[in-house]
């Protein structure tokens, strides 16, 4: 496992966001699933920063750790902050309202979960944990059945 | 690459370049260009991306924001926005509320 360890304010999200390209590119990830991924991460990690640390009135930091195998890109998000699922954020349901009326919430994290396989949560040792999976391309696999 | 936003205003349009990386510790940059903009009470506001990198939720935020300003008979234009950010309109239905062009003449 690779980690990455920022404080948990908003200044961190650019170094957040370097490195998870850096760890895409690694997998080998295409140009936009990178973009979705950095994507992902920081709109997670802002909602741990904002709810999880500043509103609640704490601070600490922000684990990024990341894991390459064969097929997958793990990636977890990691913070002592408030108790917080992100995985039970609803998502918008009101595409078609008008665009001044669309409330503000559940954005982030809808466009978190488009980027990634799989999105799952937990509450360990008082620390919340984002896990996100990303199925690493299967370009070699293709050459071959060809 | 760091965030900035500069504003313009011509007889049409206030129009607002971006360029860098928005995300929510950029935002309040963006929301001040809009708010400079919005005391014109334009009709239309012009969003131009061609130097804009990435964009979060923080973007889409400041685009309701922008909506609110120019009103529901007032237009939004988004113009030479890069692939990344255009699917991002896309994928969260904001992109029909929208004009999306490639290029704008002021």
């Amino acid at each position: 496992m690779d980690r990455l360890t920022v404080p948990g304010t908003l200044d961190s999200l650019d170094e957040i966001g370097k490195y998870v390209v850096r760890v895409a590119q690694d997998a080998g990830l295409d140009k936009r699933a990178t973009y979705r991924l950095r994507l992902a991460v920081d709109e997670l990690a802002t909602n741990v920063i904002t709810y999880g640390y500043e509103r609640s009135g704490l601070s600490g930091d922000v684990d990024i750790c990341t894991e390459i195998d064969d097929e997958n890109l793990t990636v977890l998000i990691e913070d002592s902050a408030v108790p917080y699922d992100p995985t039970e954020t609803p998502s918008p349901d009101d595409f078609d309202v008008p665009l001044e009326e669309r409330p503000i919430g559940g954005l982030g994290v809808f466009l978190a979960r488009q980027a990634v396989d799989e999105f799952r949560y937990e509450r360990v040792d008082g620390h919340n944990r984002s896990i996100l999976v990303i199925h690493r391309p299967v370009a070699d696999m293709e050459t071959q059945e060809r | 690459m760091a965030f900035e936003a500069t504003l313009v205003t011509t007889d049409t349009a206030a129009i607002i370049t971006l360029s860098g990386e928005l995300d929510s510790s950029a935002q309040q940059i963006f929301r001040e260009q809009i708010e400079k903009a919005a005391a014109d009470r334009p009709q239309r506001m012009v969003l131009m991306m061609q130097d804009l990198e990435y964009m979060s939720s923080a973007g889409l935020r400041a685009l309701i924001y922008a909506k609110q300003k120019v009103g529901s008979e007032g237009d939004i234009y988004i113009v030479g926005a890069p692939e990344g950010v255009l699917e991002t309109l896309e994928m969260t239905g904001f992109a029909p509320s929208v004009i999306i062009q490639e290029t704008y003449d002021a």
